[in-house]
């Protein structure tokens, strides 16, 4: 046995028999107490049993779907008359205006009179802009493998926006069918880093291109009149093919290179203009866009010889039914009908879209051609080669000037026959006129080839005339290249008017930027201008 | 009528190559040009005709603005300001 307890130890003793001690302890073993359980008894006579269940949920599938959608857009039409008549619609309080124009009156007429008669402002002129005397080159822009082919330019083009420059490379001299690839290349002079020898952009195109001409509203559209006869219109924002339209060679199609191609809004579809082209085959056609990229005919026009309007003094036609080769073609900016072409045979004739009768003889065109001719001018020594129509012009008298080979620029009005004013202004070929966009009175003319009688000519490529200055010689001659390379093409540009394209026969471009003088209109010369067609009519 | 007869004067009046009246809120309501002619300069020279006003006004409380002439290349505008109208005359001028 174990005993715990104290450590001490010797208190306890083992036990064993001992004597007996004091009774104070005895042993002995009481019961324990009970207490009985109550609860089970308790819990039956105080409980009750009770239980709940959950009902049971009702439950349902079912599925949605979006109903199937479609796109639709709408556009609001550009209607006619987009500003009412305010007149009608402001509540106007009479007497109150009444009196307003009363008490005003006086002092206005008194102000005008004075202003009428006032000679404060005489020879007054003011200077917004830097004067700039000279004419400057800025850019020289040439595609050097064009230049190694031996291409020429054969036209140029500003875009919409006027910062973009097309040139078309081709040959004017190639007289027999030609396969001769040929390019189309397009220069930003607004970007940085313009670089001259290298295009944004060159189109490589089968044949020779005659003729370009930019979309007059979309900058990127550029339409092309190629040696075989088609018209492409390329759009210069696409990075793979260019393409988007051609008319291809149908029967439609004309028979000689293209030389001029212009862009006509079509009046009765807003947006969508119509391509013209003209041709020394003797037509002048329209064409629309079709769905697949083919230009389709809408309808022509042919220049016969025997359909020609003769006056007395004209005799160099050939008679019969052969066709009139036509080079170029100006719409007249008053009349939308009105145009001018000029023709091989020498002469410009007044013609109008409406014209009725039709072309004999009947051409084998889808749609039939008629007979525009309505007035025949009196003819230049060689072939027309360009004419452009004022646009400045105001009233029924409209002027237009034409050049040809024999390097004289006439100016007509189109009520009549002979030429206001008829301009020697060289020996060698003119071959393109153009009239200014910014001042009525301002052309250039570009020139070369031909026999320069160097006594005679003024050594110049590039010919700007003023007629306030002198109606006798140009105002400026300026050389475009060394030697006698003839200038082929050129064009204004309409955005930035100090800008003139000119491109020659080497194969450059160059943008000339004019003096001020060129391109600020001085206040009256509207005026001067009709005076100087109305005093030589006279 | 008696308001055609005043600016038929002024119109008739040597070198006038247009007339318009215009009210408070720059809105034309009488004009020999076509329409929208006559809202492109009206807008704009109400807009001017009030700045000219606030300028005179800035320099010398005391002062009013009378009279407005804007002398150009082509031609002379004349702009006559009113608490309730303004009459814009535009006069080519004899050279």
């Amino acid at each position: 046995a174990r005993f715990h307890g104290n450590r001490r130890s010797g208190r306890w003793e083992p036990a064993g028999p001992r004597p007996p001690l004091a009774a104070m302890f005895a042993d002995g073993t009481a019961p324990g107490a009970d207490v009985e359980s109550l609860w089970r008894s308790a819990r039956s006579a105080r409980c009750e049993a009770k239980s709940c269940q959950t009902e049971q949920i009702s439950t349902a599938e079912t599925a949605a779907q979006s109903h199937t959608s479609r796109d639709a857009a709408v556009q609001t039409d550009q209607s006619k008359d987009a500003v009412q008549d305010f007149q009608q619609e402001v509540q106007v309080d009479y007497t109150s205006l009444l009196s307003f124009l009363q008490r005003v009156e006086d002092s206005v007429i008194k102000e005008l009179s004075k202003n009428w008669k006032s000679h404060a402002f005489d020879g007054f002129e003011v200077n917004w802009t830097d004067q700039n005397e000279a004419v400057l080159c800025l850019h020289t822009l040439s595609y050097p493998e064009a230049q190694d082919q031996n291409l020429q330019v054969t036209s140029v083009s500003w875009n919409a926006t006027g910062s973009v420059v097309a040139c078309s490379y081709g040959r004017l001299d190639g007289g027999d069918w030609s396969t001769e690839k040929s390019y189309v290349c397009t220069w930003n002079l607004d970007r940085r880093g313009l670089n001259p020898q290298h295009p944004d952009l060159v189109v490589d195109v089968p044949s020779s291109v005659m003729c370009l001409a930019f979309h007059p509203s979309q900058p990127s559209l550029i339409a092309g009149g190629l040696f075989s006869g088609e018209l492409v219109v390329w759009d210069t924002s696409r990075t793979e093919d260019p393409v988007i339209w051609r008319t291809g060679m149908t029967d439609d199609t004309h028979t000689d290179p293209v030389y001029q191609v212009n862009w006509l809004p079509d009046a009765k579809h807003g947006n969508h203009s119509r391509l013209l082209s003209v041709s020394t085959d003797g037509k002048i056609l329209v064409w629309r866009e079709e769905r697949d990229g083919r230009l389709a005919l809408a309808e022509g026009f042919a220049m016969v010889a025997q359909q020609i309007p003769r006056s007395t003094q004209l005799k160099k036609f050939t008679r019969g039914e052969t066709a009139v080769g036509v080079t170029s073609l100006s719409f007249s900016h008053f009349d939308p009908c009105v145009f001018v072409v000029g023709v091989e045979g020498g002469c410009s004739l007044k013609c109008s879209t409406a014209a009725e009768t039709l072309a004999l003889p009947p051409t084998g065109n889808s749609v039939p051609l008629r007979a525009p001719a309505e007035l025949a001018f009196s003819p230049h020594g060689g072939p027309v080669y360009s004419v452009s129509c004022s646009p400045f012009h105001r009233r029924v008298l409209n002027l237009f000037l034409s050049c040809g080979t024999d390097g004289q620029v006439h100016l007509h009005s189109m009520l009549q026959t002979q030429p206001l004013i008829s301009l020697q202004l060289s020996k060698k070929y003119l071959f393109c006129v153009r009239w200014s966009p910014v001042r009525p009175l301002v052309f250039a003319a570009a020139s070369g080839e031909g026999n320069c009688n160097k006594c005679f000519c003024v050594i110049g490529d590039v010919y700007l005339f003023d007629f306030e200055k002198s109606s006798q010689k140009p105002a400026v001659s300026i050389k475009q290249a060394a030697g006698e390379h003839p200038v082929y093409c050129l064009e204004f540009n309409t955005k930035q008017t100090r800008l003139l394209a000119a491109g020659d026969a080497t194969g450059t471009v160059k943008v000339w930027q004019l003096s001020s003088d060129f391109t600020e209109q001085g206040p009256r010369e509207v005026n001067c201008l009709e005076q100087l067609a109305s005093e030589v009519t006279d | 009528a008696e308001v055609e007869e005043t600016l038929k004067r002024i119109q008739a009046h040597r070198g006038v190559v247009a007339t318009i009246v215009i009210n408070a809120e720059g809105i034309p309501v009488r004009t020999t040009l076509d329409n929208s002619t006559t809202v492109q300069y009206a807008g704009l020279l109400h807009q001017l005709t009030m700045k000219a006003r606030s300028t005179v006004r800035d320099i010398d409380p005391q002062n009013e603005l009378t009279f407005l002439r804007i002398r150009s290349k082509k031609h002379e505008i004349m702009v006559a300001p009113d608490k309730e109208y303004l009459l814009i005359v535009i006069q080519n001028p004899c050279e």
